[in-house]
């Protein structure tokens, strides 16, 4: 009796806690197709329509659905896209681009000039932040003089046009879909119509959006018939799911795996400067300049001495990128100097600079002021470091490094929006860190950081502050001299001035990795990375 | 329609009941509670921990925020429990989070007694329309989620150990509230009470000398177990990336391993073994406690 | 109906944190990455410019026809977004719940066969140990161990990526799929389970109508399972009522580690990109939840047990 009481109880809680393994052991799902294309994305884009924002996560989505008038090769060169070809009149105030004839929205109806200049219009110039900020002020009109011309007019010869027109900077989106709706409560935006390699044909949120290829996309269908975009938010995750075959494509390689990678015969490594937000970006510390404490260019040289940049290489970046230099990045060739007396690593000179700034160590402890002007004595060098959370890490290592110097550093993480406006908007913050994308330019991404007239409540400007004619006056001849020779002696200048006076640190320059299974290949690193790729059975 | 079964919506962890006598004979609850096994086994885990928060300078390998080796070190003698992608001491880490993880845990725990005894000796010994009143709030309280009560504070007013505080602690005392009302309830018909208030003691003298003492056995149950929940909220807020990165807790040490899960198994381990420890420890006091006053 | 202050209250407690946050109380409703084109007609749309008792008459409007306001980066009503996510949770949290009463009552009943014995204290121990662990560590372990190191079940989301599966094979991967994120889930819901059984089995089997059936020889494990356990599972389901709201706030942190495409990651992505809308509605929307399984779960206890109608 009791011996087969308790083979019951034995069989029942067996019983039960086979279950879950019951349901784990059923069959696995049946295989994807051959030309089926997963690629893991970080997050769930939202919505996707590319016009009225300039998230990150809309564009890697919605880039596959869409064209810009142009499209920018591996060196951010121009070449053609909805345009066949363009000319730059009236000494560059005036660009006249010949769309093609040829191309179809995905629901069939003909792409004209009309869809140009109402996306322009109604939309990027409303919604899309960087193109609102950049080109609004300068455009005095978009005209569309036939179904298959466009021609932009400027107040004044305005040079960065044509590296503004790719898929990411200025989407064309259907009139036909949008005319007289709210673009931000379209129902387009969660199922688009568009003209690019790529079809829309489901979205799942935070799980996965289905593509199929444009059978008549106008430079050929391409080979990959389906694409997913898988959502796997952790970074660690998608690498696992590289390795076991899940997925064929990540947009990036988290640091701590990109080794192992590397010897697994079964992944390709593509490194690239050319991020979401921009290309050839530097990951920068800024100093509040309003701020009484780094009013000091002492302090300032100080703080720079005692950052250990190789470190944020190795511990932050995993050695992803490069040492900064100079105030312009090492991929702007003609630009960028390359033996400036940039501060090295040196905590003894730090002190050094500390102490004669009046700002004495007691102790082994945190810095007081002793006759800092503006500072009452005793105050204690605390400072706060602004950052977006995905750059908190360089707030943690440079916190640790600003120890051994006796500042004590307070990492405050802000999200997007909030950073944007504490940082550009209220200037609320002692020193902050972000990512100045240099583009192919000193025009596009130097200049903003270091001109006194881009002091403005507009995101990633002159954060520091910092106000000097002479430089501002060196960037008016550099941009507007043709001969590069001149330039590159304007551009040296300017950067000699800049690391004399510090308002920034230049910390790394940052690359990012790709990576593909060896199922495919052909893959290109615009936005449109699936269009031109192809798989083979593994 | 009564939203809730009261004695059973309590604390899912709590006894079901607990006997009425006077003082007197619950004096040696607290000797019942460390001869129980698990009594014995929770008074070590918790004594462990707050030995730990009270040593961690000394015991400290290293300051918690600098550099102290190469990164992502596996655990060794020099890292006991391994190093941080940036080479920063982990188990030092552990040592100075348990600090704020366990000032959290207090600081709600305190709040939480102030208003769940307040508002449940209140309503139970003036009953009537401020007991229907005051009833009627808790219930209110009671449903409120307060997890995400909580994340929508922090996003709404920003991170801060004030905030986590303050959400946490004014949201957790219906539970409370609710066991000590109905305490005092039967307490007030008890012979000692009616003895105190027929000699002319005031109101106050009689809540306060009278039946708090009474009532405390079973709040230091719930109190317990409240601690243990609060540890597990705030490590949950720090994995969520809510937590303060300049206050080194549990929960910040946890959310920073995520992204490192197969390349540094202990930066994810260590910290939620800790958070284990000293939940364990607080639950299985409450647990005993709750026995040894039941006459289990 | 005491229903109606309470979610009056709640109401009221997401009015008061609009209005007490710093800043613009537009802010809080629309996000904070609209234009003033769009910031104006919110501002309209919950009456902000009205006096203060007006705007909380137009905001219990609102709420009451079901508009939780407008989430600028989705582009879509806060609503619309929310309940996109609800079913994935659904399943994660039902199929939690189903594990938890499997695993939970045998064991309650193993436990109070012999209470205080080795398999009694045995089985509380673990039950507690796994309540006192946080949920994420549990679901990064399980991670490690399970899917990683012994391969067993896939690490992440709901279906395998870009699976064309359909019907039953569709199924079955979101099975495999949901087994590892359900159970961990299930942990914390096992333990309260497991003690409430035990306790009401204990209590149960000392009444006077189990000592009759024993005495009339009724056999042990009829005793157990038809005399006992139905009066004993009452306050189970009591709690699992009143557990909605842990359950909830679990799901959450479970889906995250799991990537799991439910309310969870919404939560998560939400606070990245400071989407207040939809952590206002993920507040009032897991609210009502929790008090709609308080309903009905005293409904069911009134309809099982008789001695409820009395009150």
């Amino acid at each position: 009796m009791l011996r087969a009481r308790r083979r019951r109880q034995i069989r029942y809680s067996l019983l039960v806690a086979l279950v879950p393994f019951a349901l784990a052991c059923a069959p696995e799902g049946a295989k994807r197709g051959e030309q089926t294309l997963v690629a893991a994305i970080g997050g769930d884009p939202g919505h996707l329509n590319p016009a009225i924002t300039t998230n990150g996560g809309v564009h890697t989505a919605a880039a596959l659905l869409y064209n810009g008038l142009l499209t920018l090769d591996e060196d951010l060169q121009p070449l053609p896209e909805l345009a066949e070809r363009w000319e730059v009149e009236d000494g560059g105030a005036r660009y006249r681009f010949h769309l093609r004839r040829d191309v179809r929205w995905h629901d069939g109806r003909p792409f004209t000039a009309a869809d140009v200049k109402f996306t322009f219009d109604s939309l990027l110039l409303r919604f899309h932040a960087r193109t609102r900020a950049s080109l609004g002020p300068a455009l005095t009109s978009v005209d569309a003089p036939d179904d298959s011309t466009i021609v932009f007019r400027f107040r004044q010869p305005y040079a960065p046009l044509l590296q503004q027109l790719d898929v990411v900077e200025a989407p064309i989106l259907p009139r036909h879909v949008f005319a007289g709706s709210d673009p931000l409560r379209n129902p387009a935006n969660t199922a688009p119509v568009g003209t690019g390699p790529f079809r829309f044909v489901s979205y799942r949120p935070d799980d996965e959006i289905r593509y199929a290829a444009n059978l008549d996309y106008f430079q050929g269908a391409p080979q990959i018939q389906d694409l997913v975009l898988r959502v796997i938010p952790d970074p660690g995750m998608q690498v696992i799911a590289l390795e076991a075959g899940e997925v064929d494509w990540l947009f990036a390689v988290p640091g701590p795996d990109r080794e192992r990678l590397q010897g697994d015969p079964a992944v390709v490594l593509l490194q690239t400067t050319v991020n979401p937000g921009g290309s050839n970006c530097v990951t920068t510390l800024g100093f509040n300049l309003d701020r009484r404490w780094f009013r000091d260019v002492r302090v300032r040289r100080a703080i720079a001495h005692a950052v250990n940049r190789p470190q944020f290489l190795e511990r932050v970046l995993f050695g992803e990128g490069r040492v900064a230099t100079a105030p312009i990045s090492s991929r702007i060739a003609f630009a960028h100097a390359g033996d400036l007396a940039t501060p090295e690593f040196d905590t003894a000179r730090a002190s050094q600079l500390l102490e004669s700034a009046g700002w004495r160590r007691i102790g082994n402890d945190v810095r007081e002021a002793r006759g800092v002007p503006g500072i009452e004595n005793g105050t204690p060098f605390v400072v706060g470091f602004a950052a977006l959370p995905s750059q908190a890490k360089f707030g943690d290592l440079l916190r640790a490094q600003l120890r051994d110097v006796g500042i004590d550093l307070r990492v405050h993480p802000l999200e997007p929006a909030v950073f944007a406006h504490t940082v550009f908007t209220a200037r609320d913050f002692d020193t902050a860190i972000a990512s100045y994308c240099n583009g192919t330019d000193p025009e596009i991404g130097v200049r903003r950081t270091l001109v006194s007239s881009s002091i403005a409540p507009v995101p990633f400007s002159n954060m520091a502050g910092y106000s000097n004619p002479i430089v501002d006056s060196l960037f008016d001849r550099a941009g507007a001299a043709i001969d590069l020779g001149d330039r590159r002696s304007l551009y040296r200048e300017i950067q000699e001035i800049a690391v004399r006076d510090q308002p920034y640190v230049w910390l790394v320059e940052t690359l990012a990795t790709r990576a593909h299974t060896v199922r495919c290949s052909g893959f290109g690193t615009s936005a449109h990375f699936a269009a031109t790729a192809r798989c083979t059975r593994e | 329609m009564p939203l809730s079964t009261p004695e059973f919506a309590s604390a899912d962890l709590a006894p079901a009941g607990s006997a009425h006598e006077p003082l007197s004979t619950r004096r040696s609850s607290f000797a019942t509670t460390v001869s129980l096994p698990s009594g014995r086994a929770g008074l070590i885990l918790t004594g462990l921990t707050l030995a730990v928060t009270i040593l961690a300078p000394a015991l400290a390998t290293a300051d918690p925020f600098a550099l102290s080796g190469p990164p992502l070190v596996a655990p060794s003698l020099v890292h006991p429990m391994g190093t941080d992608a940036l080479g920063r001491d982990l188990f030092s880490g552990v040592l100075y989070g348990a600090r704020t993880s366990l000032f959290v845990a207090s600081a709600v725990t305190m709040l939480t007694f102030i208003c769940g005894a307040g508002i449940g000796l209140i309503a139970g010994y003036r009953g009537g329309v401020l007991d229907d009143l005051l009833m009627r709030v808790t219930e209110m309280f009671q449903v409120l989620p307060r997890f995400f009560l909580v994340i929508v504070a922090i996003a709404l007013f920003g991170a801060g150990l004030d905030r986590i505080v303050l959400a946490l602690g004014l949201t957790s005392w219906p539970v409370l509230a609710r066991v000590v009302r109905a305490e005092v309830f039967s307490l007030r018909r008890i012979e000692f009470v009616r003895a105190a208030e027929s000699s002319g003691a005031s109101g106050v003298h009689v809540l306060w000398h009278e039946l708090l003492p009474n009532v405390m056995p079973s709040v230091a149950v719930m109190l317990g177990l409240l601690f243990g929940q609060v540890l597990l909220v705030e490590a949950s807020l720090g994995f969520l990336g809510l937590g303060d990165p300049n206050a080194l807790s549990w929960g910040v040490l946890a959310g920073q391993a995520q992204g490192f899960l197969r390349v540094a198994w202990w930066l994810a381990f260590f910290p939620g073994l800790a958070i284990t420890v000293a939940v364990l420890g607080s639950n299985l006091l409450a647990d005993a406690l709750a026995a040894s006053l039941s006459g289990r | 109906m005491q229903l109606v202050p309470t979610v009056a209250g709640i109401v009221l407690v997401g009015f008061l944190l609009i209005h007490l946050a710093p800043g613009d109380p537009v802010l809080a409703l629309a996000g904070e990455h609209g234009d003033a084109q769009y910031y104006s007609f919110m501002r309209q749309r919950f009456g902000l410019d009205e006096p203060l008792p007006q705007q909380l008459a137009t905001y219990f409007r609102r709420v009451a026809v079901g508009d939780l306001g407008f989430s600028y980066v989705h582009g879509r009503a806060t609503l619309q977004v929310i309940m996109e996510r609800a079913p994935a949770t659904l399943l994660l949290t039902g199929t939690a719940l189903v594990f938890a009463v499997l695993f939970a009552i045998p064991l309650g009943i193993l436990a109070a066969r012999r209470p205080h014995g080795a398999r009694d204290i045995g089985i509380s121990a673990l039950a507690l140990g796994f309540y006192s662990a946080p949920i994420f560590w549990l679901g990064q372990l399980s991670i490690l161990v399970i899917a990683l190191h012994l391969g067993l079940l896939p690490v992440h989301g709901m279906t395998s990526p870009g699976s064309a599966a359909a019907g039953m094979s569709h199924v079955s991967d979101v099975m495999r799929h949901l087994a590892l994120p359900a159970l961990v889930l299930a942990s914390h819901e096992i333990t309260v389970l497991v003690r409430l059984t035990r306790s009401g089995l204990i209590d149960e089997l000392t009444r006077d109508h189990i000592r009759t059936a024993r005495a009339k020889g009724v056999r042990e494990r009829l005793v157990m399972l038809h005399h006992a356990l139905p009066r004993a599972l009452l306050p189970v389901l009591t709690v699992v009522g009143n557990r909605a709201g842990h359950m909830l706030a679990g799901a959450a942190i479970v889906e995250i580690v799991f990537g799991w495409p439910g309310m969870g990651r919404l939560l998560l992505t939400s606070l990245q990109t400071r989407d207040a809308p939809i952590l206002l509605g993920l507040f009032f929307v897991v609210s009502f939840t929790v008090i709609l399984f308080n309903l009905v779960t005293d409904l069911l206890y009134a309809a099982i047990d008789p001695r409820v109608r009395f009150r």
